[in-house]
């Protein structure tokens, strides 16, 4: 269970603060799988940063398993794994040692058979002994979610978990965040890919400028904005859509409009456009 | 408090991937090597100084010297670029053990460090001069040097702000002690006024303590600066590690 209430978090000088986390509440039942949605700078990995101990907030408070973050980190760092944005491996030490080390200040019982485990969770047990400097960005990030796994933790941050991987490297790693849910964790990811939120996640956050414009299951928030869209070109070729509530509102407002219409269902991208008036890049 | 280990281990893996690199060798001796050729053969050959051949006095101040960069820089670099561009010190930092854990874990492998590359002129030592001789007091000293200056590096590498900031420090603490401190020649031949503020280094008094053969009042003085200005790093540089927030 994550549950967060009124954060808040401001950086630069006291004459110049920024807020870059301003009043974000939600709380998440056990075995969910939330996603973060927002775009660059939005204070998505700030959040992230809060919840895993790593920064403290200004104000509000953060539980996790129903323990203050704040006031019990030792307690909340035996609970999580964290897959951070950038890449925290020691290049210079093999995927193994990478994770005997992070095993031991995890006291992890059992370390080499779960390491071996965990290796062979996301297909590096072949590469045990390699530097992680020789590994492609793929199979950093594969190594990064094999090291937060291997606590298993309850909790499971992701921050950012498949930036900058081809599709068939991102489709495998979606299917490790599966096995995680299915494992009954409850995982909190950022992302600024509309179709990773769609294909993983069972309750979507959206973050704009440190606020949190929306919270609701993907279903709920397609019906917030309209289950249906119009799509058409207008007579400069641009592309067009229409939210509507209903298909038969849809139907209705298509046929007043010229060839070339199609109606779809709404989706995340459809609703992120609709509250933020931007889209995600 | 035994998350120390790990830490320890960590610093040590890597440190023996960078020991099997001939440069590492070679720029762990490099600086005390051209000091000792250019200072102790070259200038001072013919120098006696304090009772003894300007080489023997050199020696223990190069081992110092040597001690104080390796344990130092080591440490606040390592840790500066760890937090700030790797961004493994902050596996460190989530991870359930105690900050202290940490400190002692970073600080035990610049000491090793330290250490190591004192052994490597040690070795030249014996092998230059004859009367150059290392006892338990100026090895208590070299211990407590590392231990002193691998503090000093988690302190530095936790508040400076980029990787260039570190050689602000080395230009303005560094250098100036190994110069002044009584690495190349005693304290007492320096104008009073410098006497006084180059008894602030904490070098200055490992330079006292680690050419002592035993323990008299002077001795005893150094040695309570050095394990208070220990005790000082030590504390501070936990502290800075507990109150760690991004």
């Amino acid at each position: 269970m994550i549950s967060a209430s009124g954060l808040i978090k401001r950086y630069g000088p006291a004459d110049n603060r920024c807020t870059v986390v301003d009043g974000v509440s939600f709380h998440l039942a056990p075995g969910t799988v939330f996603g973060l949605l927002g775009p660059n700078g939005a204070g998505k990995s700030t959040i992230i940063r809060m919840l895993t101990t790593l920064s403290r907030p200004d104000a509000g408070q953060c539980l996790i398993d129903g323990i203050d973050v704040a006031a019990q980190p030792m307690e909340i760092k035996k609970r999580i794994g964290v897959v951070p944005q950038e890449n925290n491996l020691d290049r210079e030490l093999s995927a193994r040692e990478n994770l005997m080390i992070y095993g031991m200040l995890h006291r992890v019982v059992h370390l080499p058979e779960r390491i071996s485990a965990a290796l062979e969770v996301v297909s590096l047990w072949e590469k045990r002994d390699t530097v992680v400097s020789h590994f492609s960005g793929g199979m950093q990030r594969r190594l990064l979610i094999a090291r937060a796994l291997l606590t298993e933790p309850t909790v499971l941050f992701l921050d950012e978990p498949t930036i900058g991987l081809d599709p068939q490297i991102r489709r495998q790693l979606w299917d490790v965040i599966r096995k995680s849910r299915r494992a009954g964790r409850t995982v909190m990811l950022t992302t600024h890919y509309i179709e990773e939120a769609e294909a993983l996640c069972d309750m979507i956050g959206i973050v704009v400028a440190g606020r949190m414009i929306a919270l609701d299951s993907p279903e709920n928030l397609r019906k917030i904005i309209g289950e249906y869209v119009i799509d058409f070109p207008d007579e400069y070729g641009n592309q067009i859509q229409i939210i509507c509530r209903t298909r038969e509102e849809a139907h209705e407002k298509a046929r007043a409009l010229p060839n070339g219409v199609t109606i779809r269902r709404s989706n995340l991208e459809d609703v992120f456009i609709n509250l933020t008036g931007e889209k995600i890049e | 408090m035994n998350g120390w280990y790990p830490i320890f281990l960590r610093e040590m893996l890597l440190f023996k991937r960078k020991l099997f690199k001939l440069g590492y060798l070679f720029s762990a001796m490099v600086v005390p090597v051209i000091y000792l050729i250019t200072f102790g053969l070259g200038v001072g050959r013919s120098m006696p100084i304090e009772g003894t051949d300007y080489i023997t006095f050199l020696i223990p101040g190069l081992v110092a010297m040597s001690s104080m960069t390796n344990s130092y820089t080591w440490v606040a670099s390592a840790l500066n670029l760890n937090r700030l561009y790797f961004k493994t010190f902050q596996v460190l930092v989530q991870a359930p053990i105690n900050p202290f854990a940490i400190m002692i874990g970073e600080v035990l492998a610049g000491m090793t460090k330290g250490l190591f590359a004192s052994i490597l002129i040690i070795t030249v030592g014996l092998l230059v001069a004859p009367q150059f001789h290392l006892s338990w007091l100026p090895a208590l000293t070299l211990i407590l040097n590392c231990f002193l200056f691998a503090c000093l590096g988690v302190i530095v590498g936790m508040i400076t702000k980029s990787h260039e900031d570190t050689s602000t420090y080395n230009n303005f603490l560094i250098m100036p002690m190994s110069f002044f401190s009584g690495t190349f020649f005693p304290v007492s031949r320096m104008p009073e006024f410098l006497q006084k503020l180059i008894a602030i280094f904490p070098l200055t008094h490992t330079n006292i303590l680690i050419r002592k053969s035993a323990m008299d009042s002077q001795g005893l003085l150094a040695l309570a600066v050095l394990i208070a200005y220990a005790i000082v790093f030590f504390f501070f540089g936990s502290r800075l590690i507990r109150k760690y927030s991004e």
